[in-house]
C-alpha cells in the first residue's frame, strides 16, 4: 500500500507539474516525438523497400539461375541490366545441353500497351516457354495455361496476370476467350493466373516466346534466360557450366550469371546498410530531443529547489528526490515517444495504400525503449543536481 | 513539567561558515543544550543571533562543524544521509514561517506526504490519521482544496498536521506565527499549547519575547551562544 502510494504520488506529482505548464510539457515532448516519429518512419520505409524488392523475387524459386545482359544485379542494384548482349535461340539450345538442368526458359520481356475491345492499359508482354509456369509455380485462376504445343505452333494465345485481367475485363471470368491486342499481335486469352503480389507477374501477358517473333521481336532475341535446377547443390556447378558455354560466344562483361539466393542476400545487405543509415539520421533528432529534455529538467530543478528542500525536511532521501525527477523526465520522454509512435503508425497506415511501408514490433519496442532510455539518460544529471541540493539551502531558496 | 530522559542533547556544538572572501563566520559556538521529553520551550533571540541555525541543527537539516548531537543514545554525526533523512521523517516534525506546503498537492495529500517517505512499516492507518488531524484542527472541509486557496492560518494548521502525521517525538516550529496576524497567531500558539498538553515535545524559534514568554522554557541565544536558559 505504501509502495503503491509512493508510486502514485510520484506520478501524480509529475502530472501536476505537467499540467501547470502544458505548453512547456508539450514542447519538450515534441522533440522526442519528432525523433521517434522519424526513426520509426525511416525503419518502416527501409523495411517496406526491402519487403517490396524481396517480393519481386519471391515468385521465383530459390534454385533459380538468371542469365542477364550486362553485369547483372549482383554488381549493385541498377548497375547492370543495360547494355550487353541479347540472347538468342542458339544460346537456349546450348544451355539445354547442361546435364542436371530442370528448366530452361528464354524470356522476352517488354513494357507494352495492351488493349481489349474497349480498354487500353499499360502492362508487360512476357514471351516464355511453358516451363516458366513450372518455374514460377503459376496457379491458374480461370481458364488454362498454354503448353509446349502452343510454343511449337507459335499460337496466338496469352495467359493474363490477375491485375491486367481485372483492368481490362473487370471480372476476370469474362477474360477467357476474349481477344487482346499488343501492337499488331492479336492474342486469345486462354487463362488468368492467380494474384501473386508481384507487379511484373500480375501485370503481364504471358505468351509463347515464339509468338513474339515478328514485328514485336524481329531479331528473335531474349532479354534473359532463366535456368531452374532441381536442388541447391547444383546451383553453383550449373552456373559455372552456363558461364563456360556462354563465354564461347560473348565477352565476360557482356552477360552475367546470377543466382536468386545471391541476389536476395545482396538485396538484404544493401537494405541492412540503408536501414542503419536511415536510423542514424533519425537518431540525431532523438538526441536533440533528449538535450531538450535535459535543458527543461535543469530549469525545473532550479524552479523547484524549495520543493526539494521541503521534501528533504520531511524525510525524503536523496534517492527519493532523484527518482522524482527521473520519473518526470522519463514520463516526458515516453509521452513524446508514444505520441511519435502513434503518429508514425497513422502515417504508415495511410502511406501503405500507395507504398508497402511496414511497421514491426521491433520499431515499436525501439521507440518505447529508446524514448525511456533517453528520458533516464538525459534526466540523470538534472535529477542528481536536485538530489544533491543541501536541504537547508534548498528550503531557504526564494 | 516533570524531568524525564533527554529527547535530544547538544554537546559543545559549533557551526562555522566560510564566507565568500575566505573569512570564517561563526554562527554557533560551543552550544550545549538538552531538550527533554514533553517540554514546551522557545529559542529566542534577534535575527542573526544563530537561533535558526540552532534549530536546523537540532532538526538534522544541517550538520554542525564540531560537537555532538545525541538523539536517544545515537550520535547523529555518524549517521548517513539516508539515516538522517529517516530521522527527519519519524523523529521530527517541522513547522515553518512560510508554511512550506506544496501547492500542487491537495491539503490531504500535503498532510500525507511524509508517509510516502516512511522507510519502515507504520503502525497506523495514514489516511485515517490525516483525516483525524484535519478534523481536530477544524480544516477537514478543506481536505480536497489546494494550499493557495485557503487562508494563512489554515495553511499553518495543515503544516502542523503534516508535522504530526508520523507521530514525531519533537515538533520544531520556526517563527510559526511570523506570517500571521496577531489573532490567528494566537490561535496557532494555543494549538501548540494543546499539543504539548497531550505530551508532545514542542520547540519554538522566535524573535518575539512575548511569544517566547508563553512557553515554559526560554533559551536566549545571542551571537551564537546561549546567554540565558530560563525555566
Amino acid at each position: 500500500m505504501k509502495r503503491l502510494l509512493a508510486i502514485y504520488q510520484l506520478l501524480k506529482s509529475a502530472l501536476a507539474d505537467f499540467r501547470r505548464d502544458k505548453i512547456r510539457t508539450a514542447l519538450t515532448s515534441l522533440g522526442i516525438m519528432i525523433g521517434v516519429l522519424s526513426v520509426v518512419l525511416l525503419i518502416a520505409l527501409g523495411l517496406g523497400l526491402k519487403n517490396f524488392i524481396e517480393k519481386q523475387f519471391e515468385g521465383l524459386g530459390a534454385n533459380l539461375i538468371m542469365i542477364m545482359p550486362g553485369s547483372g544485379i549482383s554488381g549493385g542494384l541498377g548497375a547492370g541490366l543495360v547494355g550487353g548482349v541479347e540472347f538468342d535461340e542458339k544460346d537456349v539450345r546450348d544451355l539445354q545441353k547442361i546435364p542436371g538442368l530442370k528448366y530452361v526458359v528464354p524470356m522476352y520481356f517488354r513494357s507494352v500497351t495492351i488493349s481489349s475491345a474497349d480498354k487500353e492499359v499499360v502492362g508487360y508482354i512476357t514471351g516464355v516457354n511453358e516451363e516458366m509456369f513450372l518455374l514460377q509455380n503459376t496457379k491458374i485462376n480461370v481458364g488454362e495455361l498454354w503448353g509446349k504445343t502452343e510454343v511449337g505452333k507459335k499460337s496466338k494465345v496469352a495467359v493474363l496476370g490477375y491485375t491486367k485481367a481485372e483492368e481490362l475485363f473487370t471480372n476476370v471470368n469474362d477474360a477467357i476467350g476474349k481477344t487482346i491486342r499488343i501492337g499488331s499481335l492479336r492474342l486469345k486469352v486462354v487463362g488468368v493466373a492467380n494474384k501473386t503480389g508481384d507487379r511484373e507477374q500480375d501485370g503481364a501477358a504471358f505468351v509463347p516466346y515464339t509468338t513474339t517473333f515478328g514485328s514485336l521481336n524481329p531479331k528473335k532475341t531474349f532479354w534473359s534466360i532463366y535456368l531452374g535446377v532441381p536442388s541447391d547443390e547444383l546451383v553453383m556447378t550449373v552456373s559455372e557450366e552456363a558461364e563456360r558455354i556462354l563465354l564461347k560466344r560473348y565477352d565476360k562483361d557482356e552477360f552475367s550469371v546470377s543466382q536468386q539466393s545471391e541476389i536476395l542476400s545482396t538485396v538484404g545487405q544493401i537494405f541492412g546498410i540503408i536501414n542503419i543509415v536511415l536510423v542514424a539520421i533519425g537518431s540525431i533528432s532523438l538526441l536533440v530531443g533528449g538535450i531538450g529534455i535535459m535543458n527543461i529538467m535543469y530549469a525545473t530543478v532550479t524552479e523547484r529547489t524549495r520543493e526539494v528542500g521541503i521534501r528533504r525536511a520531511i524525510g525524503a532521501t536523496k534517492r527519493d528526490i532523484l527518482l522524482q525527477f527521473l520519473t518526470e523526465s522519463t514520463m516526458l520522454s515516453i509521452f513524446g515517444g508514444v505520441l511519435g509512435l502513434l503518429l508514425a503508425a497513422g502515417i504508415v497506415l495511410l502511406v501503405q495504400i500507395w507504398f508497402p511501408v511496414a511497421l514491426n514490433l521491433i520499431a515499436v519496442v525501439v521507440a518505447i525503449g529508446v524514448s525511456s532510455a533517453i528520458g533516464i539518460f538525459f534526466g540523470v544529471s538534472p535529477a542528481k543536481k536536485a538530489a544533491n541540493l543541501s536541504p537547508i539551502e534548498a528550503i531557504r531558496y526564494e | 513539567m516533570k524531568k524525564t530522559s533527554s529527547t535530544i542533547s547538544l554537546n559543545n556544538v559549533s557551526k562555522e561558515y566560510v564566507l565568500g572572501d575566505g573569512s570564517v563566520f561563526s554562527a554557533l559556538s560551543g552550544v550545549s543544550l538538552n531538550i527533554h521529553e514533553g517540554e514546551y520551550s522557545a529559542i529566542v533571540g534577534p535575527s542573526g543571533s544563530g537561533k535558526s541555525t540552532l534549530m536546523h541543527i537540532i532538526g538534522l537539516l544541517d550538520k554542525p562543524t564540531s560537537g555532538k548531537i545525541i538523539i536517544g543514545d545515537r550520535d547523529t554525526a555518524k549517521l548517513s544521509d539516508d539515516q538522517t533523512s529517516k530521522l527527519r521523517n519519524r523523529f521530527v516534525g517541522f513547522v515553518f514561517q512560510q508554511f512550506n506546503l506544496l501547492n500542487k498537492l491537495t491539503i490531504k495529500e500535503n498532510v500525507l506526504l511524509p508517509v510516502t517517505y516512511a522507510r519502515e512499516k507504520i503502525d497506523f492507518d495514514p489516511e485515517e490519521r490525516a483525516l483525524f488531524l484535519l478534523e481536530k484542527f477544524g480544516i477537514l472541509s478543506k481536505k480536497d482544496s489546494y494550499p493557495n486557496k485557503i487562508s494563512g492560518g489554515q495553511q499553518q494548521r495543515v503544516a502542523i498536521a503534516r508535522a504530526l502525521i508520523m507521530k514525531p517525538q519533537l515538533i520544531l516550529a520556526d517563527e510559526p506565527t511570523g506570517n500571521l496576524d496577531t489573532k490567528t497567531g494566537n490561535e496557532i500558539l494555543k494549538l501548540f499549547e494543546d499539543l504539548n498538553g497531550e505530551g508532545i515535545t514542542v520547540l519554538l524559534v522566535t524573535h518575539e519575547p512575548e511569544i517566547a514568554a508563553r512557553t515554559r522554557r526560554q533559551i536566549k541565544v545571542l551571537d551564537g551562544k546561549i546567554v540565558e536558559d530560563k525555566k
